[in-house]
């Protein structure tokens, strides 16, 4: 029975999609208790007790049925033809009968008004009373513009989450390019000294003056060894890691400083077994400590005296 | 001179503006619209007049939301009457026809709510039948914010039946029943000259559903429409929705001899009752299940291994 009761609901929820989302709560709510009628169940064999009386039916048509040679204005009723039966449980389909059935309706009737010379839509300047009052329409229009910001907005939340997804793309490039250029670049000075070499220019001195680089023997791209203050001894990426391209205003720069300084020091980011180690650095360091020996104090109060 | 010629041109503009509205408008008198008398004459049955009320009431203890599709029912329904609610008894059908009689009226929509949760619709026509009993689902009115379509109050509708209303006796029965009751009588005093609204009447699955929806025609103020705006025209539904199941056909009103009954037919209590039922047998199937199960071990019992103790030394 769960299930059955769970599958009507898929079924409304259906329906809902179908002509804009549901969030009205006494909607909802009575929806479902529509639903739990629209699950009917029909014997699955005709009854064979069921009356039909075929002549009974008849007369009855007879008796209560107009006149018919009535104008057509009197009843305005069109009949349209129903190519197939339509499934009841789609509920895309079945509106879209209905829906297709009132348009050919109308249209046939208005072709009939027409002929007859009759009026058939209210003009624009025809007012009178409408079977919705107008602070009910209010209601009906606030809800339609309240969903449509609610697609902007969800709009431009997606147009922003690609944006950025293409920013860390094109910064990506950016980077491999300037490694490239580097590269590039060494490369090229390479040559030339060696072309300058061989062309035996003389060499003054020891060393080729300015044009001794370090890069030279291959060690430019170690890590100097100097620690960086604030740079854990265990975070090998030398406390970049944890510096993203924040451009925030200056206090929210400082205090995100603030925190990544924290951050690598209890907990985030990087090795924690070695960063909780004591280095000649910090053995040394003095600053946090207070002298808060009374004894001390005496002593040094005793010096002055 | 040229300032002359300038105010002659815009009278004339002024002028041919006015002729294109003015000849479409009907002319308003004290006692309603003036139609051209030559071309209301020519096919009229003489003598025949639609004087069709509808008495509309419910019986007591009605939910809220089958009493505002009554009342959306009313609304639409200029030629309608909405009486007090009566109670639902057996001798309900003495009971309103001798309300229906008393009220002047050729018809009758009788809402009944039973058990808050199940309604039943009766069409009857006064007084001597036929009338129907409907069970009533899916019912949505017209309150919801989700149909977002406006009709002028009182405009006529313009009533659509699928092709299959004409298959069957009964079909065609509940066909002109619907067409005498929810059609509003021309030239009504609370009705309007214009025609913005549409009912359907489907037939689906043995059930009939209702639909109501406005015309909306994007026309550039005059009157005039032309196979162009034929093709833009849309509609936007109005409400309120609701499905009928025929139950029963009545001789009488309100009762007589069973003309027809729905062979496929189960009432809501039965389905109930089922699910209730289906339910309730979950406790002793576990437990049946369990004695069988210890039966069949008994019955069948494992035969003895012989390797059984062949590790054991």
């Amino acid at each position: 029975m769960k299930i059955e009761e769970e599958k009507t609901m898929s079924n409304e929820a259906t329906l809902n999609g179908m002509e804009m989302e549901d969030d009205d709560p006494e909607v909802s709510d009575s929806e479902l208790e529509s639903g739990e009628d629209e699950e009917d169940v029909k014997l699955t064999e005709p009854s064979k007790t069921a009356v039909y009386n075929k002549d009974g039916l008849l007369d009855k048509l007879g008796d209560i049925s107009w006149p018919a040679n009535v104008d057509w204005t009197h009843k305005l009723s069109v009949d349209i033809e129903q190519e197939q039966d339509v499934d009841v449980n789609d509920d895309l389909t079945r509106e879209l009968a209905f829906y297709t059935q009132a348009l050919e309706g109308a249209r046939q009737a208005f072709v009939k008004f027409q002929s007859a010379g009759l009026p058939f839509l209210r003009p624009t300047d025809y007012y009178a009373e409408m079977v919705k009052s107008d602070s009910h329409m209010e209601k009906v229009k606030g809800r339609l513009l309240a969903e449509k910001r609610k697609a902007e907005e969800a709009d431009e939340r997606r147009k922003a989450r690609d944006n950025k997804k293409l920013a860390k793309e094109v910064q990506t490039q950016k980077q491999k390019e300037r490694t490239k250029q580097k590269k590039d670049e060494i490369e090229s000075v390479k040559k030339w000294r060696k072309q300058r070499q061989q062309t035996g220019f003389p060499t003054v001195g020891k060393d080729d003056g300015d044009l001794s680089f370090a890069f030279e023997d291959g060690k430019s791209f170690e890590r100097s060894s100097k620690k960086r203050p604030g740079v854990s001894p265990g975070d090998r990426s030398g406390g970049k890691a944890r510096q993203g391209g924040g451009k925030g205003n200056k206090d929210f720069d400082r205090k995100k400083k603030d925190k990544d300084r924290k951050d690598s020091k209890f907990g985030f980011g990087g090795r924690k077994g070695l960063k909780k180690q004591n280095t000649a650095e910090t053995t040394n360091d003095f600053r946090a400590f207070k002298s808060s020996f009374p004894s001390k104090k005496k002593q040094k109060s005793f010096d002055t005296n | 001179m040229g300032k002359k010629r300038k105010q002659s041109e815009a009278e004339i503009a002024a002028d041919v503006k006015k002729e294109e509205i003015a000849p479409e408008r009907p002319k308003r008198t004290l006692l309603g619209f003036k139609t051209n008398p030559e071309n209301k004459r020519e096919n009229e049955t003489p003598g025949f007049r639609n004087k069709e009320k509808v008495l509309v009431t419910c019986s007591r203890r009605i939910s809220y939301r089958y009493r505002h599709l009554m009342l959306n029912l009313v609304d639409l329904l200029p030629h309608c009457k909405k009486d007090n609610k009566v109670e639902a008894k057996e001798s309900k059908g003495t009971a309103l026809n001798e309300l229906v009689e008393l009220k002047s009226c050729s018809s009758c929509l009788f809402f009944e709510c039973r058990k808050g949760k199940d309604l039943y619709l009766w069409m009857a026509k006064c007084p001597n039948g036929p009338s129907v009993k409907f069970l009533v689902n899916a019912v949505h009115t017209m309150e919801e914010l989700k149909l977002t379509g406006n009709h002028l109050k009182g405009s006529r509708p313009i009533l659509t039946f699928s092709s299959k209303f004409d298959e069957k006796p009964h079909w065609t029965l509940l066909k002109e029943m619907i067409t005498q009751i929810f059609g509003i009588p021309k030239d009504h005093r609370k009705s309007k000259p214009y025609h913005d609204h549409v009912f359907v009447f489907s037939i689906a699955d043995d059930h009939i559903w209702f639909r109501n929806y406005q015309i909306s025609c994007p026309y550039n103020g005059s009157q005039k429409l032309d196979r162009g705006d034929l093709e833009k025209m849309t509609l936007i539904e109005v409400g309120p929705r609701f499905c009928l199941n025929p139950i029963k056909v009545f001789g009488g009103s309100f009762g007589g001899p069973t003309l027809y009954e729905n062979p496929f037919y189960v009432s809501p209590n039965q389905i109930r009752s089922l699910e209730k039922r289906k339910m309730a047998g979950k406790y002793a199937k576990k437990v049946k299940a369990k004695t069988r199960r210890k039966m069949h071990e008994l019955e069948n019992p494992l035969e003895v291994d012989e390797f059984a103790d062949m590790w054991k030394e």
